[in-house]
């Protein structure tokens, strides 16, 4: 072998170091521990099988919730807050006054940390003081007051809310560099040529951005899997643990019950609805990418 | 030379890739072993490391106070909000970093650290020092685990029922001696227009105090704390009646609107302006009373109408691995940081000492009174009482019944269920 065949893999050894030492190894021993009962500090672990998995599956009553508020946050994050995503970058992408000034606004929400923007939101769906149900009664409309977070039906939704207003800039950034990267030809040709601009964004700006998608889509299905700190904040995974998702469950287990067994048989689950959402996602479209 | 180069750089990620996997597996078996201790130890000076609760404010001063007066000791105080101290104190039993001293609770909170060993057995300290003439019996008994005592009491705290004067006053009502007189007032409050219970359900605890109570009343002394114990069944019928009780209470709207998902503190807020007219608090009101620029005289408390009041303790907590030096020094300071005297000074953000012998601020006027209606009779507060998955089903059921998603009947039968699942994991009888 020559020093040519070996020289990527020195560029490549610093990144994949930390990666084997702080993802890899971690995950395979949280792994491992799924198959324990343990509690975190006892000197022995029971090893139960995979017990940890069938208990979840089948005798844990907030689990399968947990599974479902995910799904629904993810989709509703891939349509919802990378629409709206989506349509403010093309709208600040356009000659308008202000546009620095607006692009800062929609961009504000979403470098506030995730405890600060449940408080605030926290109090506005508050039933007796909050603005919502205020705003509601002061335009005579107090009868649609609720209380927002306390009905299981609505509570997600409410925090979904919070989560768009949140989360929406970091589509946007994307999404608006991408659209910097379109050059102005295919446009004009498109104009010449009688495109209308319905057209335009079908036929030219949505397969030009294929490679921004690619990044947005991933990292929003990733952090719609991994979203915790707004939940656990707003409602602490309640009313009657309807708003927990699979973090703040693995949260409960491990840090309240001591259930590292279970907690890491959920960090599993975790990983593996995710790695099977966002693998095929990514293979599928940089392939297509490419070619 | 090729071969060398690709040997060189073969051995170097093994060997580096090794060392990640040893660091990593340290959090394996050894972290229930008692090594990492945080505290350091010479001839001239040992620093004692204590993680405290943010809202002990007072700790600072007392800390600073200490080193002043001590030059071979030195305290390191860190602080935690509450969840975030229950966290980093796992994490920090699981990797064999916890400090020389931490803050937490008795009950199934602080047993957690001394049934697997990682507290300090204090027992013949407390004998050698006479603990029973310097702090409350009960709070020591409270960090009491299999006969050892595990940790320094430092808060003795009574949670009872709290009213508003303004509202008292306005609807002409007097303290309830009893549990008709009491249904009474809250009728008479929803009456004249005052939401009766300042109680907000997010997290369960706040609700969880009327629940206890009702409890007391319907089951009595005895059953209570059977159930408290696991050694009864929650499908009983006074586990019934106490949440049929809460769902007639949340159907005639005794509590704020959205109480189920409403912060304990947005609720507390109710409070103190007297849109609510009580709240089941403990006897740290004052205190907050005060910090909301309320008068701490417009308020008032009653003994709910059962026998006993709920009743939990604070501690510092001794790490079991500490070396003969370091363990006294901590025990000097864990002693000092709960002692008469800095209790007398710090008395109007102390909170309520484990202390005895100690002068209450006029500040905090509920303060004595509270504690002397638990000396008459006290139970440990449920949440950690309970094990904690129980207490999680017992929040999901206090929820479940107001939202009318569970009758009373399968409320008593999911606590019984979440009572048997955990002996069933834990293999106790």
């Amino acid at each position: 072998m020559k020093i040519g065949v070996l020289k990527p893999w020195l560029f490549v050894f610093p990144a994949l170091f930390i990666y084997i030492a702080v993802i890899f190894i971690p995950t395979l021993y949280t792994l491992y521990l799924s198959f324990f009962n343990w509690n975190g500090v006892a000197p022995t672990k029971t090893f139960v099988g995979l017990s940890n998995y069938t208990d979840l599956l089948l005798h844990d009553s907030v689990f399968p919730r947990a599974v479902a508020n995910n799904l629904l946050w993810t989709l509703g994050s891939l349509t919802i807050i990378m629409g709206i995503g989506l349509m403010l970058a093309i709208l600040l992408n356009q000659k308008l006054k202000g546009r620095i000034v607006f692009r800062g606004i929609f961009y504000f929400p979403y470098v506030l940390s995730g405890v600060i923007v449940a408080t605030i939101w926290t109090w506005m769906y508050n039933p007796m003081q909050g603005l919502f149900n205020k705003a509601l009664e002061l335009i005579g409309l107090g009868s649609w007051a609720q209380a927002w977070l306390a009905e299981p039906k609505f509570a997600l939704y409410a925090v979904f809310v919070a989560a768009i207003w949140n989360g929406v800039g970091q589509p946007m950034v994307l999404f608006l560099a991408g659209l910097q990267t379109i050059p102005q030809d295919p446009y004009e040709a498109a104009t010449i040529d009688g495109a209308k601009p319905r057209q335009m964004f079908w036929f030219i700006t949505v397969p030009l951005l294929r490679e921004t998608f690619v990044i947005v889509v991933a990292i929003t299905m990733v952090s719609s899997m991994k979203v915790y700190d707004l939940i656990y904040a707003m409602t602490g995974g309640g009313p009657a643990e309807s708003t927990h998702v699979l973090a703040s469950w693995m949260y409960i287990q491990t840090f309240k019950f001591a259930n590292i067994g279970t907690g890491s048989a959920i960090s599993m689950f975790l990983v593996l609805i995710t790695l099977v959402i966002i693998i095929p996602y990514v293979y599928y479209t940089t392939k297509k990418s490419h070619l | 030379m090729t071969k060398r180069w690709q040997a060189f750089v073969g051995l170097l990620m093994i060997a580096l890739i090794a060392a990640g996997c040893s660091s990593s597996g340290g959090t394996n078996s050894e972290a229930g072993s008692t090594s990492g201790t945080s505290g350091t130890s010479s001839a001239k000076k040992i620093t004692v490391s204590v993680w405290a609760l943010q809202e002990h404010t007072w700790i600072d001063g007392a800390a600073a106070d200490f080193n002043a007066a001590n030059p071979d000791i030195q305290i390191e105080v860190s602080k935690y909000a509450v969840d975030p101290m229950k966290e980093a104190l796992k994490v920090a039993a699981n990797s064999g970093t916890l400090p020389n001293m931490w803050s937490t609770w008795g009950g199934s909170l602080g047993s957690f650290y001394a049934e697997n060993g990682l507290t300090a057995d204090l027992t013949q300290i407390a004998k050698d020092h006479n603990w029973p003439s310097l702090y409350n019996q009960a709070a020591i008994d409270m960090g009491t685990y299999n006969g050892k005592v595990s940790g320094i009491p430092y808060h003795l705290n009574a949670v009872d029922m709290w009213y508003s004067k303004t509202v008292y006053d306005k609807l002409k009502l007097t303290a309830p001696s009893t549990f008709e007189e009491l249904e009474a007032q809250l009728q008479a409050m929803k009456d004249g227009g005052i939401t009766p219970l300042s109680l907000g359900g997010k997290n369960g605890w706040h609700v969880m105090r009327l629940t206890e109570q009702l409890l007391e009343h319907f089951a009595g002394p005895e059953l209570h704390d059977k159930l408290n114990n696991l050694t009864a069944s929650w499908n009983d019928p006074a586990v019934v009646q106490t949440f049929a009780k809460l769902k007639e209470y949340n159907d005639k709207g005794y509590f704020p609107k959205g109480y189920v998902a409403l912060d304990p503190t947005e609720a507390v807020n109710l409070f103190y302006p007297g849109t609510t007219g009580l709240d089941i608090d403990g006897t740290w009101l004052d205190g907050n009373i005060a910090a909301a620029g309320f008068n701490v005289n417009d308020f008032g408390v009653f003994k709910f109408p059962t026998g006993r009041s709920s009743v939990f303790a604070e501690m510092f907590q001794v790490s079991a691995d500490l070396d003969q030096a370091t363990l006294e020094a901590t025990i000097k300071v864990g002693e000092y940081l709960t002692s008469a005297e800095v209790v007398n000074k710090y008395i109007d953000s102390y909170g309520t000492p484990a202390a005895l012998n100690v002068t209450y601020s006029e500040n905090t006027p509920h303060l004595k009174p509270l504690l002397d209606m638990a000396t008459k009779g006290s139970f440990l507060i449920t949440d950690q009482a309970l094990p904690q998955e129980v207490v999680q089903k017992l929040f999901e059921a206090q929820d479940k019944v107001a939202l009318k998603e569970w009758t009373p009947e399968q409320a008593a039968e999911g606590m019984e269920k979440a009572a048997a699942d955990y002996k069933a994991k834990n293999k106790t009888s």
